[in-house]
């Protein structure tokens, strides 16, 4: 981790309609496609800049999507995890922007 | 008392801050709150006294004892005094008498005093308050909203120790509820929940994923959406599942998956869908290139014409159920779009498509690379030549209801074997045949398949362990990605413990087997076979043999699978997911390491309880290199 050090704690992200979201880079690592984008070895613009734009979500989306990567992350490890609520409205949104994140 | 005082002189001078009805009405009647106030502040006072029995000259000799005492402190606060007339300390008394009779009168009192908005007072009051609660059947002001109510044996406290009416009682009720709830960091799922995802292969440890939890929240709200909007194909099919699933594929939502640039649409459950629902799709999905129904019991002849005259570009076709379908519109079906077909799956069709269909089939769909044909039942060994002519065959999947010759089966085989890559047989056994066991099926598969990956070859009495070393030994086809071995025992209620000579998939054939295929085997399925003993299946998996690619292992009803056996899965199988035993009596006790689900077991469910929290040393090895955050728990089960 010591090598790891100039990278930074806390990652930008940033939606389509000009919100940033400054999240810890270990939960905005758990979205397959943020973390590619930031691996280190990747060189890439979002990892030198530790910010990554994500023009196809927009800032509602985000924030959802942040609240997600942190309960996921607090959960890792334990058992009966309650679901996160999810509003009905968002739903589709949050779904294509899901399939989009994980970059499987 | 100085505040007493000014209070009093308040009082003269009229009522000053809030006063309720009951203080009115006592006023009406001569009797003063504050009187009853004082009298217990007095009998306070005094009882204080006589505890520290230093005399404090509190009793001046003057009268008697009790308005002696009321008296004093009256004159200290002079200006009260005047006030007061005979009757009113008559009445005095008589409250004094109530309060030394029971603590009701102290209640009322109180809630008199209640009113007052002096600190020090209040003081008073509230240690009045706490001395006695109010019994049911009195009035009390409710600590929260200050309404009056009258108590009942149901009064909820309050935050300060005091009562609510019921009004705030119950929603404090609410909100105790809410914060015990909260406080509660797992809610504990029914246990048939628990066993329900444990069967679907869902592990609980860790959040599920995003998309899972989208899905889900989408089929609660399945008949609230209007349009699904651009979805990628694979959540489309997973929103397909879910409604099918949850029984929500009716004619509104169904709609949902109709949209024209589609080429695939897959309802797995079309039971609630009308006949007209059938033809939107071919009207409304023009390209359609794969239709898949399950269910479609209202799929009928009209419906083939219109998918005939409309979908153009029809190659898979896969229909459940399909039974309102007539022999000679299969037929039309065939010659009109036969020569495109690549792929036909037909499953439960009792009433139509016999030999003649299949017949039609095999004449005028030359190109069919993938041919499904499952409880088909009016289909006999008629079809079965006919199916041998289909030269482009790569996946063949066949499971009859009629008893077909074995020499035609092998026959069969002998002319598509060489280009499968996928070979099911279920349940080919020829009843008829009486010269015991025979492995002419497992001999033409040896010899003429050499592109196999997937084998299913279950419910079969007739082939011997030999048949299978025989087939294993020296096979020309690459090691196989899925076997299927299932029930190949000899069944005969008169003789339960089988014939002399081992029948079926045995341990010499097992060993074959994994010689064969184990460096690429994902899946195996060898329940109910009897005759793999316990000594083959620890050596199998022993810590000297790895199965580097095996993720799905069904053992159930193999009796002699213990503890040991599973445990040994656990360790040589660096891949495994999920291992099915039902059945198995001598698993016990047994220890399942995180993110491996063991189903069946019946004596071992306390011990699965616990699963995911065992991290072996064995997993610690290579489990940290993986992605300890994989957003993708789901096992998938091979089909």
């Amino acid at each position: 981790m010591a090598a790891d050090r100039k990278v930074t704690d806390y990652v930008t992200l940033v939606s389509n309609d000009g919100y940033e979201f400054k999240i810890l880079r270990s939960a905005a690592c758990i979205a397959g496609t943020i973390k590619k984008a930031l691996d280190p070895t990747s060189g890439f613009r979002e990892m030198e800049q530790n910010r990554v734009e994500l023009p196809t979500i927009n800032g509602v989306t985000l924030e959802k999507v942040c609240e997600y990567l942190y309960y996921n992350q607090k959960h890792a490890e334990s058992k009966d995890v309650p679901d996160m609520e999810i509003q009905p409205e968002l739903c589709l949104e949050l779904l294509i922007a899901a399939d989009y994140l994980d970059g499987e | 008392m100085s505040g007493r005082r000014g209070r009093g002189g308040g009082r003269a001078a009229g009522i000053r801050g809030p006063h309720s009805a009951l203080t009115d009405f006592l006023a009406a009647n001569n009797i003063s709150a504050q009187e009853i106030r004082d009298s217990y502040r007095q009998r306070q006072q005094q009882a204080e006294a006589e505890a520290a029995e230093n005399g404090e000259a509190e009793d001046n000799g003057e009268g008697p004892s009790i308005a002696n005492d009321e008296e004093d402190l009256q004159a200290e606060s002079s200006a009260m005094a005047a006030e007061r007339t005979r009757k009113r300390k008559r009445n005095q008394e008589e409250a004094i008498a109530k309060i030394k009779k029971g603590k009701a009168a102290k209640k009322n009192a109180k809630k008199k005093n209640k009113g007052s908005d002096d600190g020090s007072d209040y003081d008073d009051v509230m240690d009045m308050y706490k001395k006695a609660g109010p019994l049911p059947g009195q009035l009390e002001n409710c600590e929260v909203c200050d309404k009056r109510f009258t108590v009942t044996p149901y009064s909820k406290a309050g935050p300060d120790g005091g009562l609510l009416c019921t009004k705030c009682g119950k929603e404090s009720a609410k909100e105790a509820k809410a914060t015990d709830k909260a406080s509660k960091p797992a809610v504990r799922k029914g246990r048939r929940k628990i066993e329900s995802n444990r069967l679907d292969g869902l592990t609980f440890r860790g959040a599920r994923t995003l998309q899972q939890l989208c899905i889900d929240t989408l089929a609660k709200h399945a008949d609230d959406i209007e349009e699904l909007g651009e979805m990628p194909e694979p959540i489309m099919n997973k929103l397909s599942e879910i409604f099918s699933k949850k029984r929500a594929m009716k004619s509104n939502t169904f709609k949902l998956f109709l949209q024209p640039d589609l080429d695939v649409v897959a309802i797995h459950e079309a039971a609630y869908l009308e006949t007209e629902d059938y033809d939107q799709i071919f009207a409304i999905v023009p390209h359609l290139k794969k239709l898949s129904l399950r269910n479609c019991c209202q799929f009928k002849d009209s419906n083939v014409g219109y998918m005939i005259e409309k979908a153009k570009d029809l190659v898979d076709i896969q229909l459940l159920g399909a039974n309102l379908v007539s022999n000679d519109k299969w037929v039309d079906l065939f010659i009109a779009r036969g020569h495109d077909l690549r792929a036909l799956k037909l499953e439960w069709l009792d009433a139509a498509f016999d030999d003649q269909a299949v017949e039609a089939l095999t004449t005028f769909c030359p190109n069919l690379e993938r041919l499904k044909l499952e409880r088909c039942k009016q289909i006999g060994p008629d079809s079965i030549d006919a199916i041998a002519r289909l030269e482009k065959l790569q996946h063949l999947t066949l499971c009859y209801q009629k008893v077909i010759p074995r020499d035609r089966v092998v026959n069969l085989i002998a002319n598509v074997g060489p280009n499968l890559r996928t070979l099911c047989l279920e349940r080919f056994i020829d009843p008829e045949n009486e010269d015991g066991p025979n492995d002419d099926l497992l001999d033409v598969i040896h010899k003429t398949c050499t592109q196999l990956s997937k084998l299913r070859f279950s419910e079969n009495n007739e082939c011997s362990d030999a048949g299978y070393v025989n087939l294993f030994s020296d096979w020309s086809n690459p090691p196989l990605r899925y076997i299927d071995v299932n029930s190949t025992r000899d069944v005969d209620n008169s003789n339960p413990d089988g014939p002399e000579d081992a029948v079926g998939f045995g341990s010499a054939g097992f060993h074959a087997l994994m010689q064969h295929s184990g460096s690429k085997l994902e899946y195996l399925d060898v329940s109910s076979c009897r005759h793999i003993s316990h000594e083959q299946f620890a050596h199998i998996f022993s810590p000297e043999h790895t199965w580097p690619c095996l993720r799905e292992i069904n053992l159930s009803f193999c009796p002699v699978v213990d503890t040991e056996v599973i445990a040994g899965i656990f360790r040589s199988c660096p891949q495994i997911k999920k291992v099915v035993t039902f059945g198995c009596f001598e698993v016990q006790d047994v220890v399942v390491p995180r993110d491996i689900v063991l189903i069946g077991a019946p004596r071992a469910q306390n011990a699965i309880e616990q699963f995911g929290q065992v991290v072996m040393d064995f997993q610690e090895e290579f489990g940290e290199v993986q992605n300890p955050m994989g957003m993708n728990r789901i096992v998938p089960v091979m089909s």
